[in-house]
């Protein structure tokens, strides 16, 4: 006798769902159930580092949103800039990626922070604008604006990836419909790509979210540079740095939790 | 012959990097003609027709398709608008379904209201004999399904002309008849068709001219029955005992 077929469901269809749920999600549930029970149990110090550093998280989270929604503008751009074959749009681009890429972040941050104001001022002085001469730099905004300058260049070689991808037909299929160059990108084209590229895409967030730590080299009060605060003032470097790699962890979690859903909600039926 | 061929080309030439594709092609297509153009791979059969709507571009010569000849991006589109084209690989949307495949072309280019353009497909479904895969995304669809579609796609604009790049070449042998009996409804109710295709049945049943290309060049134009049974030209020979 062959083995019998046993159907990989059981009777109970709560069970089947619970199985099937995305797993990962347990990893959120053990990090968060570690803060909890750290701040119920030993509330000094962790409760105390927890609610000194909640706004620093807070300026993380808000900084890496606005930062990455104007990179996935920018960075589209760019993308389109890369292929386009116009050779000056194409060399503006590539210009732009290759500068971007070969400069580590905190230098560029610590240029937009220190010596881009600076720049506005002399030229103020120099062609005698007193509104340029008196620039003073916003520290977030600087950090927001050095944070998508250089992510935007990234994201710009991850939508070129994703629309080369694309089999030539594609385009081919559209503008013998009658379609212009626009038409085709906006509704055969980029559709596509943006499937295709969302792991890279939910990556760069990910990575996004971490580099974000280098902005309290420039004055932003993000979590890293709290964590740091209370560090210089309680002289706890283990209990503090463990809850901030914590609150950065859930951070990374959820978000990639939330890239894998939209992945799967963004699959071809097939 | 009638006094304006729908399709005029003359002395087109075409260079890849390296390779002369085309070399001086002329070929007049009358309207309601059906052409079927057959040759060894590389011959330059496809690249002819994808110059037709300018999906290639030419090195020199000219074409003019329902009098518009193929230069200004302009007149590019208008004659796109006109000449449609079904793709070996079928090249449909894999993101859209097959109704939205045939209904976007119409209201972004056409303009229809998306009421009209339904119904457009709905009708062209029902005439490629698939209408309850209306809602099925490609994936879903058999290659013949597939293919079926691409044509319902590219009726659906009200070409003129209508352009068959080896339709049938990707096909799973037993799906091969049921797209070649839409390509023959379409030829009996008088389509202009150009079609690059070894499917001798078809050339036989439903084309009035037979061309034989090999190297870039036209070799030998004949009605199918005489140019399959009694080629007069050698290469013609050759290739037809390789196919036959």
């Amino acid at each position: 006798m062959p083995p019998k077929y046993i159907p990989h469901t059981s009777a109970n269809p709560l069970v089947d769902r619970l199985k099937s749920a995305d797993r990962w999600w347990l990893l959120v549930i053990i990090v968060v159930a570690l803060i909890v029970i750290l701040i119920v149990f030993k509330p000094d110090p962790y409760l105390r580092i927890l609610l000194f550093a909640r706004d620093g998280v807070w300026v993380t989270f808000y900084t890496t949103i606005i930062s990455f929604s104007m990179v996935l503008v920018i960075g589209l751009i760019g993308g389109l800039g890369r292929i386009s074959h116009n050779k000056l749009i194409n060399g503006i681009a590539s210009i732009y990626v290759e500068i971007v890429r070969g400069v580590p972040l905190l230098v560029q941050l610590i240029f937009w922070y220190f010596a881009f104001p600076s720049l506005i001022q002399d030229l103020g002085d120099a062609w005698n604008i007193p509104a340029l001469s008196t620039y003073k730099a916003n520290p977030l905004l600087m950090a927001i604006l050095g944070l998508t300058f250089c992510y935007s260049a990234y994201m710009s070689e991850v939508y070129r990836a994703g629309i080369e991808s694309i089999p030539k037909g594609q385009m081919e299929a559209a503008r013998s419909l009658g379609m212009n160059y626009v038409q085709a990108m906006r509704y055969i084209i980029l559709p596509q790509a943006v499937r295709m590229i969302l792991p890279p895409v939910g990556n760069e967030f990910i990575t996004l979210l971490k580099d974000s730590s280098l902005v309290s080299v420039v004055a932003v009060a993000d979590l890293t540079r709290r964590g740091r605060e209370f560090m210089a003032a309680n002289f706890i470097p283990v209990q503090t740095w463990f809850m901030v790699a914590l609150l950065y962890l859930i951070l990374t979690l959820v978000a990639a939790r939330v890239v894998s859903w939209l992945e799967k909600h963004s699959r071809y039926e097939r | 012959m009638s006094a304006q061929p729908i399709i005029h080309i003359e002395n087109v030439h075409k260079h890849f990097v390296g390779v002369h594709a085309l070399r001086g092609v002329n070929l007049d297509v009358q309207l309601g003609e059906v052409v079927v153009i057959l040759g060894p791979s590389g011959s330059g059969k496809s690249t002819l027709l994808r110059c037709i709507n300018r999906l290639e571009e030419f090195d020199q010569g000219q074409i003019i398709v329902d009098g518009i000849p193929l230069d200004t991006t302009e007149n590019i589109n208008a004659v796109r608008a006109e000449v449609g084209i079904v793709f070996q690989q079928f090249n449909l949307f894999p993101h859209l379904t097959a109704m939205e495949n045939i209904t976007l072309a119409q209201k972004v280019v056409r303009k229809r209201d998306i009421k009209d353009a339904r119904g457009v497909a709905l009708d062209l479904l029902e005439k490629v004999g698939i209408p309850e895969k209306a809602d099925n995304y490609p994936l879903q669809l058999s290659g013949g399904q597939q293919q079926r579609v691409a044509i319902a796609r590219a009726l659906a604009m009200n070409p003129r002309i209508m352009l068959f790049d080896e339709p049938t070449s990707a096909l799973d042998p037993e799906m091969i008849q049921e797209v070649l009996d839409v390509m023959l409804d379409l030829a009996q109710e008088g389509m202009t068709m150009v079609v690059v295709s070894h499917e001798m049945g078809f050339a036989k049943a439903a084309a009035d001219r037979a061309i034989l290309m090999d190297e870039g060049q036209i070799i030998e134009e004949a009605p199918p029955e005489i140019l399959f049974t009694n080629p007069k030209h050698e290469r013609t020979k050759t290739f037809l005992s390789k196919v036959l």
